[in-house]
């Protein structure tokens, strides 16, 4: 059973320490926050230069809902919808980096024995550890998700835009698929932190988590598919199954005899 | 009633044994040195102590718990100061032991306490609020020796504890151990300085994957080298050597310039005769003394025994 006194003093130490830790801050933070309004920008941009091509994006091409908007809302919600998905990136980049600070950083300074010498279990631990880097990747993720909500009925040239921009199947991913991802992220990271010294190496072998992301995003540009809530609950149910299989490896990985004994 | 208990303790990593059929019975209060060369598989026996890995076969009880089936209530009766002080560097002083303190379920005011308690023992607490990074190497092993406290541990693992400190810092932490000793609880230290193993253990055990040998610092001296004296005279040692080494109680005689080192069974019985028979030879003596070898030299044999046995 899980003390969660012990995950909360877990919690507090890892944020104490990305506080301290600047640059680290600042590189969590910073690509987020620029994502929305990179994204409005190039939305506000699209109703103003128009592109009699646009019509022909596969994308628009396959959904009916699409037909009667002028060119300018057409391509902004194109975008809107392409750039949207982007945002599910976020869960998963922010706990990877965090995670893998967390832990390839405590293998690198040796602070993990006398971690493991407390009467906690390593439940406790990683449970700790991974909400420490979860819980800012999901909040900067809706936080972000919530600028570009806002700031899209600003820029668009068709009040009807930022309806057909958030789809059900995307808000269903946004909070549904969102801690999942960042799961799958963190216990990604665990398992590639028993084998590497650097938090960067982590950072970059984790960085095959983006491919199905950017399966959704390059299939639905293609009009392979719209992100409707049946896609949205079938990727997110996908996902739920990965991250089960992925958190039970985690935890194995993670063990006192493992890390003391194995882990390089 | 004991503070450890082992049993047979094993470990072994694939094909390799690191710790092969280890038997120690440590009493409460007792300081214990483990000696052992570079690879020995201490620190192996340590995390098996502090059941932080598994023992391969073999049993441990350590404050009173089994090491594999009261895993969590080893841990949090003792105490571990490891090789490396393992802080964290971004936090303060304050807040590394505070954090710690909380792990092993102290209140935040207790935690807080105790750090401040363990911050002026160690003289660290003008620079408690600064990051452990800028500290120096005996600012931070002192302050990991203040992590290991924190709890109250009835057992404290100790490796190297002076390693990195100034003189009057390691005597301070010396006098620490002591008076650690003296309020009951046992300490288990792993050094390679053996005068600071002399100084403070009541028991030695020297080792090399197996237990070489077990006893008081006095004991092994006595064991390896019997007793002895050394006689400082006023002419040449070497002409008096055969003289010495004709009394039936002598074990053994060296000469060095002036100096004679004589092995005797029973000192406070032979050493009449002796000095009559010295005097009687010619020799003129400044004074005797009882000649007790280094633990350093007494460790050297102990290993080259070892290495015998080993082949």
């Amino acid at each position: 059973m899980v003390r969660w006194e012990r995950v909360k003093v877990i919690i507090g130490k890892e944020w104490l320490e990305l506080r301290r830790s600047r640059g680290l801050l600042a590189g969590m933070l910073l690509p987020p926050l620029l994502l929305p309004l990179f994204t409005l920008g190039l939305i506000f941009a699209m109703g103003i230069v128009s592109d009699p091509d646009t019509a022909d994006i596969p994308a628009a091409a396959v959904d009916p809902t699409l037909a009667n908007l002028s060119l300018e809302a057409l391509a902004q919600v194109i975008f809107g919808r392409q750039f949207s998905v982007l945002f599910l990136l976020l869960p998963m980049i922010i706990p990877n980096v965090l995670a893998s600070y967390s832990i390839v950083g405590e293998k690198n300074r040796r602070t993990l024995e006398p971690l493991l010498a407390a009467p906690i279990t390593v439940s406790e631990l990683l449970v700790g550890k991974v909400l420490a880097a979860i819980i800012p990747g999901i909040l900067l993720t809706w936080l972000c998700a919530t600028i570009f909500a806002i700031g899209l009925v600003l820029v668009v040239v068709d009040p009807v835009v930022p309806t057909l921009v958030f789809q059900p199947g995307w808000l269903i991913m946004l909070i549904f698929a969102s801690p999942l991802l960042a799961a799958i992220s963190v216990a990604l990271t665990v398992m590639i932190s028993s084998r590497v010294n650097d938090p960067r190496s982590a950072q970059q072998i984790a960085g095959v988590l983006i491919v199905p992301v950017m399966l959704l995003f390059f299939g639905q540009m293609l009009g392979l598919f719209v992100l409707d809530v049946i896609v949205g609950l079938n990727f997110s149910l996908l996902l739920l199954l990965l991250t089960v299989g992925l958190i039970w490896i985690a935890a194995r990985v993670f063990q006192r005899e493992e890390i003391l004994t194995r882990w390089r | 009633m004991n503070a450890i208990e082992c049993h047979q303790l094993s470990r072994r990593f694939r094909s390799v044994i690191a710790v092969d059929q280890l038997d120690l019975c440590i009493p409460i209060g007792t300081i214990f040195g483990f000696l052992g060369p570079n690879g020995a598989g201490k620190t192996t026996t340590v995390r098996m102590l502090c059941a932080l890995i598994a023992p391969s076969t073999g049993s441990a009880r350590v404050a009173g718990f089994d090491i594999q089936t009261e895993a969590e209530a080893v841990r949090a009766n003792t105490g571990i100061l490891t090789e490396t002080p393992g802080l964290y560097d971004a936090l303060s002083a304050i807040e590394n032991l505070v954090f710690f303190a909380r792990l092993y379920g102290l209140s935040r005011d207790q935690a807080t306490e105790r750090a401040t308690f363990y911050l002026r023992l160690f003289e660290l607490w003008e620079r408690r609020n600064e990051p452990v990074g800028g500290f120096s190497k005996g600012m931070r092993q002192k302050l990991a020796i203040a992590r290991a406290l924190l709890h109250d541990p009835a057992v404290l693992f100790l490796d190297e504890p002076t390693s990195g400190l100034d003189p009057a810092a390691a005597r301070a932490v010396r006098d620490l151990i002591k008076s650690l000793r003296a309020s009951g609880r046992t300490i288990f230290l792993t050094t390679h300085n053996l005068a600071e193993a002399d100084e403070l253990c009541d028991l030695i055990a020297v080792f090399r994957t197996r237990l070489i040998s077990l006893d008081t610092p006095a004991n092994l001296r006595t064991r390896l080298f019997g007793r002895g004296v050394r006689v400082m005279l006023a002419g040449p040692a070497a002409p008096l050597v055969a003289t010495v080494q004709a009394l039936p109680f002598v074990i053994d005689v060296t000469a060095d310039e002036q100096t004679l080192f004589i092995r005797l069974t029973d000192p406070e019985h032979d050493n009449p005769v002796l000095v009559r028979t010295l005097v009687n030879a010619g020799a003129d003596i400044r004074y005797l003394e009882p000649f007790t070898p280094s633990l350093e030299t007494v460790y050297l044999e102990l290993m080259q025994e070892g290495s015998a046995i080993g082949k």
